[in-house]
């Protein structure tokens, strides 16, 4: 069953592949190779450009830039285990984030001749793992914590100087703050607060689970201002609401991990909208208790008709239809974690093992494109084009 | 120095079991059990590959055909019995990728190859220069796209006019191939070499803060070569049923040595677990996971015995897709005793995003 027949639509990638064949020279990219003998498939072929943290056989962390055939492009240092990474609306740079409690983001333009810039937490805050810009991709928004006060914020950056600037800061409304999404019309931010109080002294340790009151929040991108705020039923308040994805609906997918007691299987993604109560989704009964409660990123195609809700513990990544919340089906990709979609057909998804895996059915075995030896891919994998 | 010696005995006495665990003979039996000696074995063979293919292109008659194919078969196997061993030497320099470009459904190789023939690049005839190109086209792998053709016969030597360019090209990767296993073996051998990362967790290593650390590292290699075996290598060309099946993407299946790579892959990883003699590290409720997955290993050696070659032309034929299909099960279950039994009784972390994750 392919969930689509519309063909893809390609987009031209030319000048970012030469672009990169040039990057060999740069300072902060070490190409290898394989990258440059492959960057000889541009001629005449579009190609869509991803990114992932990861980390390397060494035990070395880095962001890899990566073709749709799973190739590696370049690769750039992190100084720590990198998380989310938020794109810049016009593509030309991005921001790879710390996970958490990390407290740098770097800042990187890959067709400038310029290291990329470190951005470092405010006294009193660490970074979360995830941000997202402005619609004119001036500012920067990245989740934090104000530890002292266990509350979430964001910490606002102004890009457009030639250091990035922390210019202000909004308030999240809830504790624990995780993945963060501009809607599609520029003018709201929306937070999903996984509600987990912690602390940078105590390591990654979870504080409040007895008492974790997770929520999803529309905020107005220029004031702060609460417009929304929704929570699931009281029952499920240890159900941390962490990682996001916009259908084409303009509705927000969350997926969450249960810190409850693991012989209950609750829901694990719900769908968000600003002025609708939210609805949860129904795990199929096969793959009920598989999933060890546990969702690690959620990502929609390019149409936005389907989303995508990887399951890294129980190695599974389960796919949904927008239209009815309706489950489409699962594919067994072991440590499997990082969604990005392809085109209105595809995904890409990235695993702790290296593995990079195509699927264009859900119902259809996934096709392993490549596996670089010794990469662990992190949680997460954005689509650069 | 008494008190000195009952300090010490307090520490021990306060560090949690977890910690106190020493995996380093572990560790020591996979080195000196399996890595160094199976690493030899790979470099000592693949070295008699350059000769055997400037045998045949020198003179090219059934006697050094056949020499050639068993010298060819035999580095596949040496290979396949170590290519899991994603960790340290195997890693330098982009060695694995240059000795196999795997998985590549795209077909890139076939592709940068045709490429290279069309335009005679001269490039690909030494092995100092074939280093430099895309590591697509100096491996193991395109090794068996150029001297094979689709219906598994040897065109090494084959008149034609591109003989002498094939004949040179295959020398070089042969060249390429044994110098990169040498350097491997090498560098396992080397006593202050990784081996030596991985025997000294804890202290001052950076890069294994314990023991444990180093043997998770290694046992997540196993894992993952048998998710390798089963999703990469199998179950592409299982396809979604028999009719559908595509036995041309089993690996080396070009050159007939399918079989010969499955059995080694699988052979290789059944023997760097039993050099772990993990079982004395188990409590012996948990112990009969090993011997399980040894049963599970001889199930899958049945399998691979009972298979007709060359897959490619058989797979259809006499049940051979039911035993790989079978095979699959077999390595599932494998897949699963070593991740929740093994890596569980031990206490090993296993998936980088499952650790803890966010």
């Amino acid at each position: 069953m392919h969930w689509t027949a519309t063909k893809c639509r390609q987009i031209s990638r030319r000048g970012f592949l030469s672009a990169l064949g040039g990057l060999a020279a740069l300072p902060a990219f070490t190409g290898s190779s394989l990258a440059e003998a492959l960057l000889g498939r541009s001629e005449g072929e579009d190609a869509t450009i991803f990114a992932s943290a990861f980390k390397d056989g060494n035990g070395n962390y880095g962001i890899g830039l990566l073709d749709d055939y799973g190739q590696e492009l370049a690769r750039i240092g992190l100084p720590g285990r990198g998380h989310g990474i938020a794109v810049a609306p016009d593509k030309r740079q991005f921001v790879a984030f710390a996970r958490r409690p990390g407290t740098f983001t770097v800042l990187v333009r890959p067709f400038e001749e310029q290291y990329p810039a470190v951005i470092a937490s405010e006294p009193g805050r660490h970074f979360y793992g995830h941000g997202c810009f402005s619609a004119d991709g001036r500012l920067l928004y990245a989740v934090e914590n104000d530890f002292e006060r266990a509350r979430g914020v964001i910490g606002v950056y102004d890009l457009s100087a030639r250091l990035p600037e922390r210019v202000g800061e909004l308030e999240t409304y809830g504790v624990g703050p995780h993945d963060i999404l501009l809607t599609s019309d520029g003018r709201v931010l929306v937070v999903a607060n996984g509600g987990i109080e912690t602390h940078p002294d105590q390591g990654r340790a979870k504080l409040n689970l007895d008492t974790m009151a997770p929520s999803v929040v529309f905020l107005d991108a220029q004031t702060g201002d609460l417009v929304a705020k929704h929570v699931l039923h009281k029952s499920l308040h240890q159900l941390s609401l962490r990682h996001m994805a916009l259908d084409r609906k303009g509705r927000v997918w969350v997926g969450g991990q249960f810190e409850g007691s693991s012989v209950q299987s609750p829901p694990l993604v719900a769908v968000f909208a600003r002025d609708e109560e939210p609805k949860t989704t129904d795990i199929p009964a096969a793959l009920d208790g598989k999933l060890e409660n546990y969702i690690g990123s959620v990502a929609a195609n390019r149409s936005g008709d389907v989303i995508a809700t990887s399951a890294p513990r129980g190695g599974q990544t389960l796919f949904w239809s927008v239209e009815g919340g309706t489950f489409l089906g699962a594919q067994a990709i072991p440590d499997g974690c990082g969604v990005a979609p392809v085109d209105q057909g595809s995904f890409l998804v990235s695993d702790g093992n290296g593995g990079l895996s195509f699927v264009s059915d859900p119902e259809a075995p996934s096709e392993i494109l490549a596996r670089p030896p010794g990469i662990s891919w992190d949680n997460h994998m954005v689509a650069m084009s | 120095m008494r008190k000195l010696v009952l300090g010490i005995a307090a520490l021990v006495a306060i560090v949690p079991p977890a910690f106190a665990a020493d995996f380093n003979d572990a560790l020591d039996g996979v080195i000196t059990g399996f890595i160094r000696p199976a690493t030899t074995e790979f470099a000592e063979i693949s070295a008699r590959l350059p000769s055997a293919v400037s045998t045949v292109c020198k003179e090219t008659n059934e006697a050094n055909l056949r020499a050639f194919e068993n010298a060819y078969s035999e580095t596949i196997e040496s290979f396949s019995r170590i290519q899991f061993l994603r960790f340290g030497p195997l890693l330098e320099d982009d060695r694995l990728s240059r000795l196999a470009f795997l998985p590549d459904p795209r077909g890139t190789a076939q592709r940068q190859i045709r490429k290279i023939y069309a335009a005679k690049d001269d490039s690909v005839l030494s092995a100092e220069t074939l280093r430099d190109k895309s590591v697509a086209v100096q491996s193991l792998t395109a090794f068996d796209l150029i001297a094979f053709d689709k219906d598994t016969n040897i065109v090494l030597g084959a008149d034609g006019e591109n003989r002498a360019f094939t004949c040179g090209y295959a020398l070089a990767i042969a060249q390429n191939v044994a110098a990169i296993s040498q350097s491997v073996a090498s560098e396992w051998r080397d006593p202050e070499g990784y081996s030596r990362l991985l025997l000294s967790g804890g202290g001052e290593n950076a890069r294994f803060r314990t023991s444990q650390e180093a043997l998770e590292s290694v046992f997540n290699a196993l894992t993952t070569g048998v998710t390798i075996a089963k999703d990469q290598d199998i179950l592409p060309a299982l396809g979604t049923s028999a009719d559908k099946a595509k036995p041309r993407r089993f690996p080396f299946s070009r050159s007939a040595n399918s079989v010969v790579y499955l059995s080694g892959e699988l052979g290789g990883l059944r023997d760097a677990l039993t050099s772990m003699n993990l079982k004395r590290l188990m409590p012996s409720e948990d112990q009969w996971t090993l011997d399980t997955i040894g049963f599970e290993f001889k199930n899958a050696g049945t399998y691979l015995s009972a298979l007709t070659v060359p897959l490619r032309n058989t797979f259809a034929e006499d049940g051979n897709y039911n035993r790989v299909a079978a095979l699959s099960i077999v390595l599932s279950s494998i897949q699963e005793l070593m991740s929740e039994g093994v890596a569980g009784s031990l206490g090993l972390a296993g998936g980088f995003n499952a650790l803890d994750g966010d």
